[in-house]
């Protein structure tokens, strides 16, 4: 998927594990990417203008192998009734809501991974398989997965599923942004196949532009609110709408990007060496205790 | 040779088609502000810089339903679906309360209808992603009102798909749709309504008196309306009319009103009792006849609310008016040799003309309009 492999990460970890016993790190990476570039590549999904016709989810499964069955049998609007999530089966899904402001119209919303800034599940992954590209898109190596699901409780959006009925190799699985087809200069396939396009791929600045004259345009249309532009330090898939968006099922998270609360945990408590500073020095304490009152037993036999 | 014809003959055809769709060569000199189609000072060919899709201002083309195609064919390249056959006339009937023509074509220039590939690129993968490609324009279009209409947003309500396409479908559509007519809406000429308002409990409207005397259009007022607006939504095969209220904020309700009605307060609608129709001459005693009931009021009293009471003469609103540039004939009475070179006052006396013509000062018994001093002529 991404360059990345069981056998890259096994490199990286000899190489750190030199570095460490002080020998020359000759295969040391390069700088990180930049992967909040200008340019990133977003999704604005307006959900005035989508009309719940699910043509994007049977799109995401075949671009996906997933099993999609006939595109026609996604005219059945009896699904929109019950509220789904995405899964391991789906990696997008159509949720309707009753009618938002001065209409009587359904809104329409499709769900997948936000593809955040500051992603959670890249924060999560033990092993590194998680990793945002330069062109927005977060996405993971399942050579590199150990499969331990941190990525799942740590994603704002629970977005992240997993293969539970596969007894062999089970993978993790979310919406990739289509990485397999942007990097071949396609558009995603659930973007391409929008009748409405209700969803605009393109420059996330230019999204966030063209979002802002939207609602400008028509501000009896839209609530005055970009989803995502700010929520968890930006995601690079955003949101418009005509009701309010915690009425449509999407968390309220705030504008600090979700690995700042456990990555600053994380890293306070190992900072400077205290946690084996205070280990060795309790451990020493012991040490010293059972020596003296050794001593004072021998003395008192004395 | 033969190479060099065929590069003649491309680039003919294509400058061809694009002055075609250009709003005309001269555009630049009629009276239309630059900045309402273009973001830059000088636009040029290569880079035009539209500004992104004005809706409202700029639909210049009006046309009657009854002058539009009955059908049209539109026909993109599609690997699932063959040409959809779309009922243009009936489509316009219904949306003279939904925007009218500029429903769809909202970004006319003068003359000609602009094509919508014009602005909207048939490719989804494209430098300007801030207009819509030229498949979810169309497809916007006919969803926003049909999705509300049928709750139906499958592909087969409006597409044929490929393996049934035939040649006939043409022809049979024509037949089809051939005199198909909306049946007209019936305009209401009074309006009673009944509001919780406690100091004045009925607001009595006069349609007619609204669109007569204030020249308005359908869409002035009714501006997005869809089917929904009159049909019930969940039986919309149903002839009938739905006669369920709309709930609406007390905002609404108001909106129209205040378009006109933002400085007058509420007692100038809300009153106690159904008002009988603004009559001129029973308000006034001053009867509007031919010429003067064509105009709107304030054309003779102003802007300035309330109106004021005018009087009588003429010349208070006719200020250019000259003797000797009159033309009897235009009150549809051209008088005859003798009386032409009479002074106005010799037959109307005091300069009254709100009364009858007087004979008396020439002729005995003689009593107008039994008999006239002219003969009549059409005005």
């Amino acid at each position: 998927m991404s360059g990345k492999s069981r056998r890259d990460f096994l490199k990286k970890s000899v190489a750190i594990g030199s570095v460490a016993t002080g020998l020359s790190a000759s295969t040391a990476k390069a700088g990180p990417k930049n992967i909040l570039s200008e340019d990133r590549m977003g999704v604005l999904v307006d959900t005035t203008a989508c009309v719940g016709c699910r043509n994007c989810e049977w799109a995401c499964k075949d671009a996906h192998n997933l099993p999609a069955g006939n595109l026609d049998s996604y005219e059945d609007r009896k699904i929109l009734e019950t509220k789904r999530r995405p899964d391991q089966t789906a990696l997008t899904v159509v949720n309707e809501y009753p009618h938002g402001k001065n209409s009587n119209l359904p809104v329409d919303v499709k769900v997948q991974c936000m593809h955040c800034d500051h992603p959670a599940c890249v924060s999560a992954c033990i092993v590194g398989a998680f990793s945002k590209q330069e062109n927005g898109s977060v996405i993971w190596d399942t050579d590199m997965c150990i499969g331990c699901r941190y990525c799942m409780a740590a994603c704002p959006f629970q977005i992240p599923a997993f293969e539970y009925d596969k007894a062999i190799n089970p993978l993790i699985m979310k919406c990739d942004f289509c990485f397999n087809r942007t990097k071949d200069g396609k558009l995603p396939a659930c973007v391409n196949i929008c009748p409405v396009e209700a969803l605009t791929c393109g420059p996330r600045h230019e999204l966030i532009k063209i979002a802002r004259n939207r609602i400008k345009r028509n501000p009896n249309r839209y609530v005055n609110h970009i989803l995502g532009e700010y929520e968890v330090g930006g995601t690079s898939w955003m949101y418009l709408a005509s009701k309010e968006f915690k009425e449509l099922d999407f968390p309220d998270l705030g504008k600090n990007p979700a690995p700042g609360v456990s990555e600053s945990i994380q890293h306070g408590i190992f900072a400077y060496f205290v946690p084996p500073v205070s280990l060795y020095a309790l451990l020493g304490g012991i040490m010293w205790i059972t020596k003296r009152r050794k001593e004072l037993e021998e003395e008192e036999k004395i | 040779m033969k190479k060099i014809f065929a590069v003649i003959f491309v680039l003919f055809f294509t400058v061809g088609t694009y002055a075609q769709q250009s709003p005309g060569k001269d555009h630049a000199k009629l009276h239309i502000n630059c900045v309402s189609c273009h973001t830059c000072g000088l636009p040029t060919k290569d880079e035009p810089c539209w500004v992104a899709c004005p809706r409202e201002k700029m639909i210049t083309v009006y046309l009657k339903a009854e002058q539009t195609d009955e059908l049209v064919i539109i026909d993109q390249a599609n690997e699932r679906f063959g040409p959809v056959y779309f009922s243009h006339r009936i489509h316009a009937q219904m949306s003279v309360m939904l925007g009218g023509c500029g429903n769809c074509h909202h970004h006319n220039t003068l003359e000609q209808i602009l094509k919508c590939s014009k602005c909207h690129e048939p490719s989804r993968q494209r430098e300007n992603i801030a207009i819509l490609d030229l498949k979810g324009a169309y497809h916007r279009q006919c969803m926003e009102c049909h999705r509300e209409w049928s709750h139906e947003t499958g592909c087969k309500s409006c597409h044929i798909p490929i393996s049934e396409v035939k040649g006939s479908h043409k022809e049979e559509s024509k037949k089809q749709l051939a005199g198909k007519v909306h049946p007209p809406v019936t305009e209401p000429t009074k309006i009673v309504y009944e509001t919780n308002y406690e100091k004045g409990k009925f607001v009595t409207y006069y349609h007619d008196d609204h669109v007569k005397n204030f020249k308005l259009n359908c869409i002035d007022c009714h501006a997005q309306e869809s089917c929904t607006k009159c049909h019930d939504v969940n039986n919309p095969s149903s002839d009938k009319l739905k006669l369920v209220k709309e709930k609406k904020s007390l905002e609404d309700h108001h909106k129209k009103c205040f378009s006109c009605h933002a400085k007058d307060d509420c007692a100038k609608c809300h009153l106690d009792k159904q008002v009988e129709q603004f009559n001129h001459e029973k308000r006034t005693g001053w009867a509007l006849k031919k010429h003067h009931i064509n105009l709107s009021c304030i054309n003779c009293h102003g802007s300035k609310r309330p109106y004021q009471k005018l009087n009588n003469q003429c010349v208070s609103c006719h200020k250019n008016w000259k003797k000797e540039t009159f033309k009897h004939y235009v009150t549809g009475l051209r008088l005859t040799e003798p009386h032409s070179e009479l002074g106005c006052e010799d037959c109307h006396a005091g300069n009254d003309y709100s009364v009858k013509p007087g004979c008396n000062g020439c002729h005995e018994n003689f009593v107008y309009p039994k008999q006239k001093p002219g003969i009549l002529v059409g005005k």
